[in-house]
């Protein structure tokens, strides 16, 4: 599944949020959004996945508009892992997975022993199969971010909007979560604010600053120390370990690198 | 595994629904031999035999014990049971809607609509040509058109999410609340205000069959009707970013599904005066036993709000031996301190966290 936006511009609540941006997301590709808070990274991925109407521009799914898809019909390819999954009513882990079903079914559809087969798959695949019947409101943020994840899974989508997915985690769940994303051989975007995250899982970043993409390329070549300076205002080092592995050290602020 | 697991629980709630079918079948033969005229249970059944399926004696099919059954007991019964489905199920509904546990059917407006009507009726004598049940009548187009003018209002500017609908209708809430007051305080009519409070009191004693026949369609429609929803009811509790990622614009939805409650709700009001509790109660009282998922919950709702009016107005017919209760009275006092339990146990958190 290919994904492009063109020239795109958002405002949010009358201020410019994104100055025109041009992405192109080849099939299966793992690409990270980095850049620093209120930049645009999330205003960005909810006009791809639909929330927020660009105000300009458009955003292509396989060369398709997204407009021209029904909400139905873009909830088939793309699946979403927002950030902020805080609900008021009490659901059983299981019943928030199977809602990744409801773009599959019609209104009245029974839930079938697939869709079951499914959700316990995708329960599997995130290691909360045990959790199937607690309550989703009593898990921990990182467990509750792993039942969101689940239930994307179940949307079976060709591709994957993560927006900060480690966000919550402790590195362990971090690290996994990554691992597991990159082993879905789907087309994968997510916003990511750990850069040795971003460099360790990415095929490549796209750098967006003050609503504007200001770099891309693949993680080793886009991430010097110029430049996460330029777009992070911070003092880095960048160095490459005995298994080629990006890490990115930061300095303390005042002290030069 | 997980999936013989999930058809045992399937089974469950099935079972559940089944005996509450039943449990809803035995209340009605029980309570129509409760009442306040002694009547013996036989001759009770002797009446209904005949009337449904013309056996026995024909001595059945006439005189005041025959009226006492047929056309004042049974009606009531069974506009209890229809009026219990509606509220219930509203119930669930409106906390979807506004995606918010402390929604009852009434909360978009709803019942100061109705009451401004009935208001209207009663003292300045608006509605007049409606006829014998004007009240009921002005009740319903209050109840309706304040529905209508929430979710308008909710509109203006910006789509209208579940947080702007609440705050439209309690904005129209306290504008038709003061124009009831306004109207009660400056009418002078004490016989007038006497009317208006037993009528926000809420009673079954109007119970008709032609009355019963439109609250039970309209019951019945609307139940089965968000049965089908139950997908889309389940999304609204994740919220509008969310249902959009699963594929559906809520937002339309939404608005049916207001109107669709308002007629439910504008009927029960239309006929029974406003009776509070059973749309809060009922739904998480169902909701703690079997989740969260409208699947399960609008149909248990359902039947459960109709066991749960059939033998409040039991109690109101017997509990002060003489006189009548009115039900709205009572839901309330049984009600509350049923909340208040659900409240108090912690295991329960409606959906806050616990």
């Amino acid at each position: 599944m290919k994904i492009e936006t063109k020239a795109l511009e958002a405002l949010l609540s009358g201020s410019h949020i994104l100055k025109g941006i041009d992405l192109d997301i080849g099939d299966r590709e793992l690409v990270g959004v980095i850049g620093p808070n209120g930049s645009g990274k999330s205003t960005l991925l909810k006009c791809i996945y639909r929330v927020l109407k660009p105000a300009k521009g458009a955003v292509y799914l396989d060369s398709k508009p997204l407009d021209s898809y029904s909400y139905r019909d873009s909830a088939r390819r793309v699946a979403v892992v927002a950030q902020h999954n805080y609900y008021n009513f009490d659901f059983a882990v299981k019943d928030v997975v199977l809602m990744g079903r409801s773009p599959h079914k019609r209104a009245l559809d029974r839930d079938t022993a697939e869709d079951w087969q499914i959700v316990a798959e995708s329960l599997e695949t995130v290691g909360m199969t045990a959790f199937a019947d607690r309550s989703f409101s009593t898990l921990s943020g990182g467990e509750q971010q792993r039942v969101i994840l689940a239930r994307a899974l179940a949307q079976r989508t060709p591709c994957l909007i993560l927006d900060e997915p480690t966000n919550h985690l402790d590195i362990k769940y971090q690290l996994q979560l990554m691992d597991l994303v990159r082993g879905l051989d789907r087309t994968v975007i997510a916003a990511v604010h750990d850069l040795n995250i971003a460099a360790m899982y990415c095929d490549r970043l796209y750098a967006v600053k003050a609503g504007r993409i200001v770099g891309q390329g693949a993680p080793k070549t886009l991430l010097t120390s110029e430049f996460i300076r330029e777009v992070y205002e911070v003092d880095a080092q960048v160095m490459t370990d005995g298994d080629g592995c990006l890490h990115i050290l930061f300095h303390p602020g005042g002290r030069g690198a | 595994m997980a999936g013989r697991k999930d058809n045992c629980r399937a089974s469950l709630w099935l079972a559940a629904l089944i005996l509450l079918l039943a449990a809803l079948a035995l209340s009605l033969l029980a309570a129509v031999t409760i009442g306040s005229t002694d009547i013996p249970i036989s001759d009770v059944y002797h009446v209904i035999f005949y009337k449904l399926f013309g056996a026995g004696d024909p001595v059945w099919g006439e005189g005041n014990l025959f009226r006492a059954v047929w056309f004042l007991r049974l009606p009531r019964l069974i506009l209890a049971a229809g009026i219990g489905v509606s509220l219930s199920v509203c119930g669930v509904v409106m906390q979807a809607v506004v995606k918010n546990p402390l929604a009852d059917p009434y909360v978009l407006g709803i019942s100061s609509g109705a009451s401004l009507g009935a208001t209207l009726a009663i003292m300045v004598g608006v509605g007049t040509v409606f006829g014998a049940n004007s009240i009921g009548i002005m009740a319903f187009l209050g109840a309706f058109g304040v529905s209508l003018l929430v979710v308008g209002l909710a509109n203006v500017g910006s789509r209208a999410n579940s947080v702007k609908l609440l705050l439209a209708g309690m904005a129209v809430s306290s504008v038709c609340g003061a124009f009831s007051n306004f109207i009660v305080y400056t009418a002078h009519d004490r016989e007038g205000m006497q009317t208006v409070t037993y009528w926000m009191m809420g009673s079954l004693a109007g119970a008709t069959w032609e009355g019963d026949a439109a609250v039970l369609l309209v019951a019945l429609l609307g139940a089965g009707f968000f049965w089908t929803q139950h997908r889309n009811l389940n999304l609204m509790l994740l919220g509008d970013e969310s249902a959009i990622t699963l594929g559906t614009d809520l937002h339309r939805w939404r608005q049916l599904y207001l109107l669709v409650s308002a007629a439910m709700v504008g009927f029960a009001v239309y006929s029974a005066g406003m009776i509070g509790f059973v749309g809060l109660v009922v739904p998480h009282a169902v909701r703690m036993l079997f989740g969260t998922d409208h699947k399960k919950l609008i149909p248990l709702c359902a039947l459960s709000g109709a066991v749960f009016l059939v033998w409040a107005d039991v109690a109101c017919r017997v509990i002060i031996p003489g006189t009548e209760l009115p039900i709205g009275i009572l839901t309330s006092m049984i009600g509350a301190p049923c909340f208040i339990y659900l409240m108090a146990r912690k295991k329960y958190g409606f959906g806050g966290g616990g």
